[in-house]
């Protein structure tokens, strides 16, 4: 018991090190971004899906559930195999660098956000649709409608992405590499000092993690409850 | 003017509409009719654009809509009030101002005047899921005028509302309408609605066009024994016309003759049409103006939300309307001999 405590205190020290503020901001930065991107993807994606009929648009939902489930560690292997120096975007140079980790970020969140998108707009009533259509609104006002209408369930759609990528440690450890300085996130770190036997970092790296989630997540809620008429029972 | 020409629109076989001529003249409030399924909200879903027919023209001010690549153009030209008021989870006047916001900054409309027509200014900052199912109505209808639209398609928009709230909404559409001279095409099932707005109407059944004219006119000139049904003509009796002196006509039916006044010949096989509203009842009989006099028994009795309705035996069966006043005063009962008369011009022959 005392080694945790030990663990903590010494974890205390440390948060104001460089280093882990370092870790911070490029967590914080990698699946910001992924998640700014997924959002820009997946909603119009969601909607598109949900106003537009076109051939062979089961498969497409059926692949995009799919994707929801997607193993990070298989993500990570696609994108290496993808940038590697010898793959066909190699001329990037991004292996390694955060680029690639918000690359594999947006391929794990985008189809969780289409995905989630798409079902929360199914509980709009259809003949919505065919009202925007016929007050003269083209594709894309109608998106922007729908998805302000359906801003509850959208914003849950956000959260759910951005939990899933800021979470994840299986491809940002894959085609970041876990570089110090570079590419080290909340994730990899703690995966890293746990291996090292340095449970006091790792514990502290942890607490970072939780809170920071928690921090976000909380603003996220509260934009959402805000909005939300309370009913009483 | 709008016209539709040789309209045919197949579902698979399992319905068609298909419409020959129908020619709706520009400012007019042109009303559909017909019983759930005849079609009507597929004609208005093909004008704007939402069916695609196998073939047809529809000319709406000049143009062939069918031709057309740019459908948004078209609709930004036209409003669609679907049966149900559709409003987004905003403000009132959010919901008014999105047509105007989608056609750009330089959408003409006046927001403020369409909140005064349809009296909702006061809601004006209000959420539209905190309304009434009639304001939630007006506020659709407001949102259909606000860009001075050219065309106006009415899916039965005032489904669910009570006949106060209907008439008060009707009476600012009628008076919305002399303002903007807007054409207006309206489907619905209730003959009401159909008199109260309609300068012309159109008695659509099976997808296909059976009648036109003036409201009244199709209420007591039905060309079709369907049509007379579905005009809430209640005694309908297959006849023949047996014998005619200038154009006053003499039908058999129940072993008694009626007069009727009536363009067909003798010999023809009719059905004798009477509304039930034309018929007067008395307890004894009485030398009114009426050409038909005929004494029958009650067979039954109705009570509607306004009066009562009975049938009397005079030889064929007579559907009669009579107000809950003179209902208590002639102290009717089943089973009673009563007189009834009715003109040989409220009779409407119909040739078989």
């Amino acid at each position: 018991m005392n080694f945790l405590l030990e663990g903590i205190r010494n974890g205390l020290d440390l948060i104001l090190n460089k280093d882990v503020l370092f870790i911070l901001k490029t967590s914080l930065l990698v699946s910001i971004s992924a998640t700014i991107i997924s959002v820009l993807i997946g909603i119009p994606s969601g909607s598109i899906l949900t106003i537009k009929n076109f051939p062979f648009k089961k498969i497409v939902v059926a692949l995009i559930n799919t994707g929801m489930g997607l193993p990070p560690v298989v993500v990570g292997l696609v994108v290496t195999l993808f940038l590697t120096r010898n793959g066909p975007f190699g001329f990037l140079n991004w292996l390694y660098t955060p680029r690639a980790m918000i690359l594999a970020q947006v391929i794990i969140a985008t189809p969780i956000i289409t995905g989630l998108t798409y079902a929360s707009l199914q509980d709009i009533n259809p003949e919505l649709y065919r009202q925007i259509a016929a007050m003269g609104a083209t594709t894309f006002q109608t998106i922007l409608v729908l998805s302000r209408e359906a801003k509850l369930s959208i914003l849950a759609a956000i959260i759910a992405g951005f939990g899933s990528i800021i979470s994840e440690v299986g491809a940002v450890m894959i085609v970041g590499g876990n570089i110090k300085g570079q590419t080290r996130v909340l994730t990899t770190a703690i995966v890293f000092e746990t291996n090292k036997g340095n449970f006091d970092i790792a514990i502290v790296l942890g607490v970072i993690l939780f809170v920071m989630s928690f921090i976000v997540n909380l603003a996220l809620t509260y934009i959402q409850l805000n909005r939300v008429k309370q009913i009483r029972i | 003017m709008i016209e539709i020409k040789n309209l045919l629109l197949d579902f698979n076989g399992h319905f068609k509409l298909s419409i020959d001529n129908l020619i709706i003249p520009k400012g007019e409030i042109f009303a559909v009719i017909g019983p759930n399924g005849a079609g009507k909200t597929t004609l208005l879903n093909t004008i704007a654009l939402f069916e695609k027919p196998e073939k047809g023209i529809i000319n709406v001010f000049g143009e062939n809509i069918l031709n057309l690549r740019d459908r948004i153009s078209f609709r930004r030209k036209c409003s669609y009030v679907f049966p149900q008021p559709h409003l987004l989870n905003e403000t009132v006047y959010y919901n008014i101002l999105l047509p105007l916001k989608f056609r750009g900054v330089r959408a003409k409309g006046n927001p403020e005047r369409v909140l005064d027509f349809f009296r909702i200014k006061h809601l004006k900052y209000k959420n539209a899921s905190m309304l009434s199912n009639g304001e939630r109505h007006r506020v659709a209808l407001a949102r259909a005028f606000v860009t001075d639209p050219e065309l106006i398609l009415f899916d039965e928009p005032f489904s669910g509302l009570d006949s106060l709230c209907k008439e008060s909404i009707i009476n600012d559409i009628k008076k919305t309408v002399q303002l903007c001279k807007t054409t207006i095409i309206f489907v619905t099932q209730d003959y009401n609605e159909v008199l109260a707005l309609a300068d012309e109407v159109a008695i659509m059944m099976d997808g296909v066009i059976l009648q036109r004219g003036k409201p009244e006119e199709i209420l007591t000139r039905p060309v079709s024994k369907k049509i007379a049904d579905f005009v809430g003509i209640k005694t309908i009796v297959e006849t023949e016309i047996v014998k005619k002196e200038n154009n006053l006509c003499y039908v058999k039916t129940g072993g008694k003759t009626i007069e009727v006044v009536s363009d067909y010949n003798c010999g023809d096989r009719v059905y004798l049409c009477i509304r039930p509203e034309d018929v007067i009842i008395s307890r004894y009989e009485e030398k009114n103006s009426a050409r038909n006099h005929l004494q029958g028994k009650i067979s039954y009795i109705e009570r509607l939300v306004d009066r009562y309705q009975m049938s009397i035996d005079c030889g064929f069966e007579l559907i009669a309307f009579i107000t809950k006043n003179s209902f208590e005063e002639l102290n009717l009962k089943i089973g009673e001999d009563v007189f009834v008369s009715f003109k040989a011009t409220a009779i409407h022959l119909i040739k078989k």
